[in-house]
């Protein structure tokens, strides 16, 4: 019965916050609200219950029907002040004009804001700045091997197509991995994939994505110094994030000189 | 004679830079808080856009500084650094120079109401009952592309339980008391006449 009660007086509490924050939110008249009466119903509760839920409860209800007589004091301001009027008054004028007295209306009281959007000599000297600061392109494009006959011959090279078991070559990479990790756990990643070919190292690199997919290994790289170290597991491991890394190989920057076919 | 002669170069160079600040700005919203004046004009940067005004209002533009929070009469130097700074004209506009400018004469009659009826319900009213009372002049989907299109313009905010606020631009560029008495100075019979003097 008392547990009934409670959650009676519990709801009756969260009624009147209701309805004052509808008020508050919903710019209605405060005054539509007997707040006296709204206060002789939080007393008795408070008589009738005493437990800490409904006390805090009861205080926070307190609060709203302060927040409520706040709005009641401004609306009086409001409604007092000479230049107070009426929501009903201007809905009928409104009802009554014509689009064009509406337009001229506000144009009456409209200064718009002036601004111009042209580019300045400076933002354009900026820019300059930054296109002189970047890379050309052109040089980076002539080193790699775009033709399609390039393309073509190192994929007859490294035999991409050619039926190799892309399993057991998986299978052999963990292997290596695990061998030249040892003790450390992690190895550096282009002591993994280096070839004497720049073809054989895009190859191995090709091997190690599936590798670390599978699970079978992990690529961590530093931030910092951009050094990436693969950590490889005995067995597959279940990941709890996945992420994406790429990394670019070029024909230049294959290190220790192992990325160039050997003359 | 030649250190007075510096000083208004030095004057002459900062009012650019100050008219170049308050008009090309790159920033979503327009013009720029007083510590960026500060940062770039020095300390005195009031001066600065005082000396700027008296040169603009020439030229019927003047600098409107718009504070976070309504204060008093003498603003703190904080206040100015915290305000935003921008310019819009001095004179208002008339129905034909808006429309030149290529807004919608129904456009700007929808802005005229909503913002009429929002101030006159203490800064905020239901989209519901501004596209009501506004619908009985134009089509109801008019009114709403209306709506959107000035709250995408920020004269507008859109708030929770699909409250409709006034907007930063509202308060930048609109004055509310004289839009109230320019709509309660409406009359039918101002309409009227104004048809027949057109035809």
């Amino acid at each position: 019965m008392s547990h009934e009660k409670k959650m009676v007086s519990k709801e009756e509490l969260e009624r009147i916050i209701a309805l004052c924050e509808s008020i508050e939110k919903r710019g209605l008249d405060p005054f539509s609200v007997n707040v006296k009466e709204l206060l002789m119903r939080l007393r008795r509760i408070l008589v009738e219950q005493r437990d800490l839920d409904t006390i805090v409860l009861d205080a926070e209800t307190l609060y709203k029907i302060a927040v409520l007589i706040s709005l009641q004091q401004r609306w009086l301001k409001e409604r007092a002040s000479s230049l107070f009027i009426d929501s009903q008054l201007v809905s009928l004028k409104i009802a009554s004009a014509e689009s064009k007295q509406l337009a001229t209306a506000l144009a009456r009281s409209w200064r718009p804001i002036v601004k111009a959007e042209q580019l300045t000599l400076y933002r354009l000297r900026q820019g300059m700045e930054y296109f002189l600061m970047l890379p050309p392109r052109a040089r980076v494009l002539e080193k790699l091997p775009i033709a399609r006959e390039d393309a073509q011959r190192i994929a007859g090279q490294v035999g991409y197509a050619k039926g190799i078991e892309l399993e057991e070559e998986i299978k052999k990479m963990h292997d290596r991995c695990i061998m030249m990790a040892g003790s450390s756990g992690e190895v550096d990643y282009w002591s993994i994939v280096s070839a004497y070919t720049f073809e054989d190292t895009v190859w191995k690199a090709y091997v190690l994505s599936f590798m670390v997919t599978e699970g079978l290994a992990e690529i961590k790289k530093n931030p910092l110094t951009g050094e990436m170290k693969v950590i490889p597991y005995p067995s597959k491991q279940k990941r709890e994030k996945i992420a994406a890394l790429v990394v670019s190989i070029k024909s230049g920057e294959v290190s220790k000189g192992l990325g160039r076919k050997k003359e | 004679m030649e250190e007075k002669k510096n000083e208004t170069e030095r004057t002459g160079r900062k009012l650019a830079i100050a008219a170049s600040m308050l008009l090309f700005s790159s920033h979503r919203l327009p013009g720029v808080r007083g510590w960026e004046l500060r940062r770039r004009l020095g300390r005195n940067y009031l001066k600065i856009i005082d000396a700027l005004n008296s040169k603009l209002n020439g030229i019927g533009l003047r600098v409107k500084i718009m504070f976070d929070q309504p204060l008093g009469d003498n603003p703190a130097q904080e206040d100015f650094d915290r305000a935003r700074f921008f310019i819009t004209l001095s004179e208002p506009l008339s129905v034909a120079d808006i429309v030149a400018a290529g807004w919608n004469i129904d456009d700007v009659a929808v802005l005229a109401a909503a913002l009429s009826y929002i101030f006159t319900k203490g800064g905020k009213a239901t989209e519901k009952e501004l596209v009501e009372l506004i619908e009985v002049k134009l089509p109801r989907w008019k009114v709403e592309a209306a709506i959107e299109r000035f709250v995408r313009k920020g004269y507008l905010i859109r708030a929770e339980d699909s409250m409709i606020k006034v907007g930063w631009r509202t308060l930048a560029e609109v004055d509310e008391k004289e839009l109230l008495k320019a709509i309660m100075d409406l009359s039918p019979s101002q309409a009227k006449d104004e048809v027949e003097e057109k035809t």
